[in-house]
């Protein structure tokens, strides 16, 4: 027994187990954040976890989808993500459905990551979406109830970073870059490398006024009173103008609504999932080297789908709330209740007791061979 | 709580420890061997080089400072907001001096670099067999091991002392400030003085700043 293991008990790489307390942490973490989701009027949706694999491609997903061949020779993929599954089945299923359509789901999603520390492939994801939802109105909302999942959850000193993935784009459109080229752009302005993208910008004959203003992207953020900054910087470019007008008129409502000391604006927030087309941000909080959970607006993704309307939606990653949860020593109380103990007796009737005791809703812990016979749960023999 | 920094005692040692100066911030002594070091203002972890940007992406560390070419090798998710001008380097593609390109279809490459050594080749549609390394990568060419190597070279006398040259560049390297995503905005107040003091320490690299007091 001591030797070596049963070579069956070997996990694959990626994945979790959770066990007794740590089970019903994670239930308690999702009970209050799926309650949240209920109390802004979401619905939930169980989604399949399995789909056509193109429902899931694109060049940030695809490669890290788990596909397969079904049966009947289709290409199948375990879901990497429950964005473009709601997406689809708002223009399917509920495509009778008028806008805007309220959506909640909690579960797991898989995603190939290579064996690199830290990242696991099954992860489990509470969020939302509001599919037909315009405007800063349901962007604030969005960005709202994740500050309200991270406060009823007990965090503290947390941090929304909002950015807008429009500005970006707007400037570089008219320079003729192709693809490559706008992906190491957009990777150096994520990286806020501002002497990385002007030198980009130099090598790829980028012109000065523009890699100037793609630099001012990467490295201004901060107080949202940087967007009056970044707004007069960027009237050569209407588009990117009115990107971070928009932005403006969503961390103004948030600073209103007594949200202005956990808002940051970070214009470099400009990669995400590649079907962001707004307003996109990032939960962080002091604990966890890892953002918490973000999202954003993505309004050409349901136009994939047949059912062109704007959207936008964020998610929590449950592995990361928990994580953070305990470096910040906030329990979201796991003690099991009070049990109450039956004594000795013929196995029938403590059976009888026991059931009397579970229809009166308490918790027991049922010994049938008489050694221990019932006593409370989570007490160890005297 | 204090910032807490990740450095190498590798090559990038002496330029960070000038750095630190010039921006007025403290430095431990880096004799000791003790690997985590508290001082007057910020914490400091000495770990492998490759190591760097683990600490920071788990933000283990708030910040350090990483070579160019460990963050390309890494591929790590972190902020890069300053370039701090010293260690510069270039990354090769070095081979014996007058050999001809290999007559094979497939290129055997010998690196500490493994993965910037498969993107480099495979970008370029040629099939590389990369054998990875942990040192002393020069001899690998002459002694039959790879037909060439991805390594950093500084003047290129270590090539030259083992025959090597370099046939083609990968990337230019210099040190950069890594910055953890969580600890940027999180800590926002903090990170923001430290990125402001070594911004300035490092475009001024040749005068000796002013005593300045922006602790961390």
């Amino acid at each position: 027994m001591n030797g070596t293991p049963h070579t069956l008990v070997q996990i694959p790489p990626g994945v979790q187990c959770f066990v007794g307390p740590e089970a019903r942490r994670r239930r308690a973490i999702e009970d209050v954040v799926l309650s949240v989701f209920e109390g802004w009027d979401y619905e939930e949706i169980i989604p399949p976890l399995l789909d056509y694999a193109d429902v899931f491609a694109g060049p940030a997903l695809g490669p890290k989808t788990y596909s397969f061949v079904g049966r009947d020779g289709s290409l199948l993929a375990l879901r990497p993500d429950f964005t473009s599954l709601l997406a689809k089945i708002a223009a399917g299923r509920l495509r009778d459905r008028p806008a805007p359509i309220r959506l909640y789901y909690s579960g797991e999603v898989l995603r190939y990551e290579p064996p690199k520390a830290g990242r696991q492939s099954e992860l489990y994801q509470m969020g939302l979406e509001q599919l037909g939802g315009v405007g800063p109105a349901a962007d604030a909302e969005v960005v709202a109830i994740a500050a309200e999942c991270l406060d009823r959850l007990g965090l503290t000193g947390w941090v929304i970073a909002l950015g807008h993935v429009g500005a970006f784009g707007a400037i570089l459109a008219g320079c003729g870059l192709d693809a490559a080229v706008l992906e190491e752009l957009r990777n150096r302005v994520e990286s806020k490398d501002a002497d990385g993208v002007r030198e980009a910008c130099a090598r790829h004959g980028v012109p000065s006024g523009v890699a100037a203003a793609t630099a001012l992207l990467a490295s201004l953020g901060g107080d949202p009173a940087v967007l009056a900054e970044a707004e007069a910087a960027l009237s050569p470019w209407p588009a990117a103008q009115g990107a971070v007008r928009e932005l403006r008129a969503v961390a103004d409502a948030l600073e209103d609504a007594g949200l202005g000391p956990n808002l940051a604006v970070d214009l470099g927030e400009v990669r995400g999932l590649d079907y962001y087309t707004g307003m996109v941000f990032r939960l962080y909080a002091p604990g966890l080297g890892f953002e918490v959970g973000g999202g954003g607006r993505y309004d050409g993704l349901l136009a994939r789908f047949g059912r062109p309307m704007p959207a936008v939606g964020f998610m929590l990653g449950l592995d990361r709330v928990a994580a953070l949860m305990g470096r910040q020593g906030a329990d979201p109380g796991t003690a099991g209740p009070r049990v109450e103990s039956l004594g000795d007796m013929p196995l029938g009737k403590a059976l009888a007791r026991a059931r009397e005791r579970r229809k009166a809703g308490g918790r027991i812990r049922f010994a049938a061979d008489g050694g221990e016979a019932v006593r409370p749960a989570g007490e160890t023999a005297p | 709580m204090t910032l807490t920094v990740a450095l190498s005692k590798g090559k990038l040692i002496a330029g960070s420890e000038a750095l630190f100066r010039r921006a007025g911030l403290p430095f431990p002594a880096t004799g000791g061997r003790r690997l985590v070091v508290a001082t007057d203002g910020l914490r400091f972890l000495f770990v492998k080089d490759m190591d760097v940007p683990v600490y920071v992406e788990h933000g283990v560390a708030d910040c350090g400072i990483a070579g160019r070419d460990v963050l390309l090798e890494t591929g790590g998710d972190l902020y890069e907001p300053v370039d701090l001008r010293f260690g510069r380097c270039r990354l090769v593609v070095a081979r014996l001096a007058g050999a001809a390109a290999p007559p094979g279809s497939t290129v055997r490459v010998a690196s500490k670099y493994a993965r910037v050594a498969a993107a480099h080749f495979q970008e370029r549609g040629i099939t590389a067999e990369v054998i990875r390394l942990s040192g002393s990568v020069e001899i690998a060419p002459g002694l039959g091991l790879a037909d060439c190597i991805v390594d950093v070279v500084e003047t290129g006398r270590t090539l030259a002392d083992n025959g090597l040259e370099a046939v083609e560049e990968v990337a230019a390297s210099s040190a950069r400030l890594i910055v953890n995503r969580a600890s940027y905005h999180a800590r926002r107040d903090e990170v923001a003085r430290l990125i402001a003091a070594l911004r300035a320490a490092s475009t001024a690299p040749d005068q000796v700043a002013p005593e300045r007091s922006a602790r961390a």
